[in-house]
């Protein structure tokens, strides 16, 4: 009933969280605001909320922003997939098969301490400064959190459900399959999680270097041009992005981990 | 020293020839004995309880039934042959919640069939069977989490009968129940183990729960865990709610009571030598 939906959304927006949540968030905007306005300021250099409001509008009557964001998206896309399932297939044969733990964890725990923004000079020198460059970075990114806890995940595997398994006749390979993989999934979902924050950390940092289009271009070349409005714009859409891929990363973990009786965050 | 469960019946489903437990632990490493020349042989259909006080490595020695684990010495026999590794004619039940949490009750009890590549309508009519013979019929797409520690034993037991073992494995499975469903759960095992007639060898530290289900408690000592005696039941089948408030039941929780203190090496004085039953075949050690 439409009375009862208007009482039970009434009812999700007045709860401490978000009214709390809401003018915390306003105090900082208003705090930022009463100094954009203070006198001596340059608005061209910290322009006011209104100034960005106006930006932002130009900038989607344009489509400047909407290409942006589209060719950040498909890089991040891109790159995810393929470093999340690079990480996901060795991180679970080396958390798992004895053999494939010894050639694959040296290898693992030594790119383990590199931030993945060091291999951009390397990846520029190598591959130069094209999509594919800018594409290996989100790689990079995205493989270490995910492998090191689809490794983690395979390792924490509960011993009585594997003896369990054997004593049912389930042969090596279906207790990897069947008891392994499943059971590590909450540390598979930990992991694309971390993997989806760090992976577009570095796709804005490989687009401030060198790229055409995309959201981290964006603001470096407002910058350049002193249009912090703009930038601001690109700050703020970076971030809502961010957090978009966040939530749909975490709710398809909910969805793939529904058995579980783990505590849900709040 | 052997310790004859059943000298009627010929070929043993299920013996147990000298087995002997070590393993090393702490520093310097020691190595530490938790069972000792362990004999036992098994009839086929019996409902064999063992039991000891913790620690005198009675789950070690099911474990070694199951090929769990591999004895330092001995062997375990079923129908002659020697267990080396887990095989599934020997189903485990375990203490812990092992039913898999990833999967639904008839997922859970279709695991084993499926393992050994069953057909399809063969999977579909063992799940249904036996999600009806433990009561779970109503509950086959729920999820574990959704379900009771007493329907998660159900669902962890059904698992086990539909993978059609030979020999049923159970060590100490209703430990962590609470006293009422754990009594639903002893009878809901006398009901599988009397429809199938399954050999099932059941470790518990619980006297009640021996008594009142067993053909036959086998009573550990400890340090090294060795056999101490074997205590047939003097009780008559079927058993139910009637059994467990009889006399009879009392007398023979009584002789079980004073077999175990002297496993344990204390004085089972207290108990009058009349009281003491005929049953019970002590084990020189």
């Amino acid at each position: 009933m439409p009375s009862d939906s208007r009482a039970s959304l009434l009812a999700r927006f007045c709860r401490p969280a978000v009214i709390v949540g809401v003018l915390s968030l306003a105090a900082v905007i208003g705090l930022y605001w009463y100094m954009a306005l203070r006198p001596g300021i340059n608005p061209a250099l910290v322009p006011s909320p209104p100034t960005i409001l106006k930006a932002l509008r130009d900038e989607i009557a344009t489509g400047d922003l909407l290409v942006n964001t589209v060719a950040s998206l498909k890089r991040v896309v891109i790159g995810f997939c393929i470093g999340a399932s690079l990480a996901l297939v060795l991180g679970a044969l080396a958390g798992w098969f004895r053999y494939a733990g010894y050639v694959l964890n040296p290898i693992i725990d030594a790119l383990r301490p590199i931030p993945a923004l060091a291999y951009i000079p390397l990846v520029i020198v190598w591959v130069g400064i094209g999509e594919p460059s800018r594409i290996i970075i989100i790689v990079l990114a995205v493989f270490k959190p995910c492998v090191v806890n689809a490794r983690a995940g395979m390792k924490e595997v509960a011993q009585i459900y594997v003896d369990a398994a054997r004593t049912l006749g389930a042969s090596r390979w279906r207790v990897f399959a069947t008891v392994a993989l499943p059971s590590a999934v909450p540390y598979f979902i930990a992991g694309l999680r971390t993997g989806v924050s760090t992976g577009f950390l570095a796709l804005v940092a490989a687009e401030l270097i060198a790229a055409p289009s995309g959201l981290g271009f964006m603001i470096q070349n407002a910058g350049q041009y002193f249009r912090t409005d703009v930038t601001i714009v690109g700050i703020i859409v970076i971030g809502l992005l961010g957090a978009l891929l966040d939530q749909i990363a975490s709710r398809a973990g909910r969805a793939l981990t529904s058995w579980s009786d783990v505590r849900r965050e709040p | 020293m052997k310790a004859v469960v059943d000298k009627m019946s010929g070929g043993h489903k299920l013996a147990v020839r000298g087995l002997t437990h070590r393993y090393r632990m702490g520093s310097p490493a020691a190595e530490l004995t938790v069972l000792s020349g362990i004999d036992l042989e098994i009839a086929r259909g019996e409902f064999v309880c063992i039991v000891g006080e913790s620690g005198c490595g009675k789950s070690t020695l099911l474990r070694m039934m199951a090929g769990l684990l591999s004895p330092s010495e001995g062997q375990v026999l079923h129908d002659g042959t020697k267990v080396t590794g887990v095989r599934h004619e020997l189903g485990f039940v375990f203490q812990q919640d092992a039913v898999f949490p990833w999967l639904t009750v008839e997922r859970n009890v279709a695991y084993g069939p499926k393992s050994r590549g069953l057909p399809k309508a063969e999977r579909e009519r063992l799940v249904a069977h036996w999600c009806e013979a433990v009561g779970l019929t109503a509950f086959r797409k729920a999820y574990p989490k959704q379900l009771s520690g007493g329907m998660r034993k159900r669902v962890d037991l059904a698992r086990a009968y539909a993978n059609s073992p030979d020999v049923l494995l159970m060590d100490e499975p209703f430990a962590a129940l609470d006293v009422q469903t754990k009594a639903e759960m002893q009878d809901a095992v006398l009901d599988l183990w009397k429809s199938t007639g399954k050999t099932v060898v059941f470790v518990t530290h619980d006297l009640d729960e021996a008594v009142f289900l067993s053909d036959v408690v086998v009573v550990l000592s400890s340090r090294p865990g060795h056999v101490h005696a074997i205590v047939r039941s003097t009780l008559s089948r079927p058993r139910d709610g009637a059994t467990r408030v009889s006399d009879a039941f009392a007398a023979a929780k009584r002789t079980l009571w004073t077999t175990l203190q002297e496993a344990r090496g204390r004085p089972a004085a207290i108990v009058p030598k009349e009281l003491r039953a005929s049953s019970i075949t002590t084990q020189g050690a």
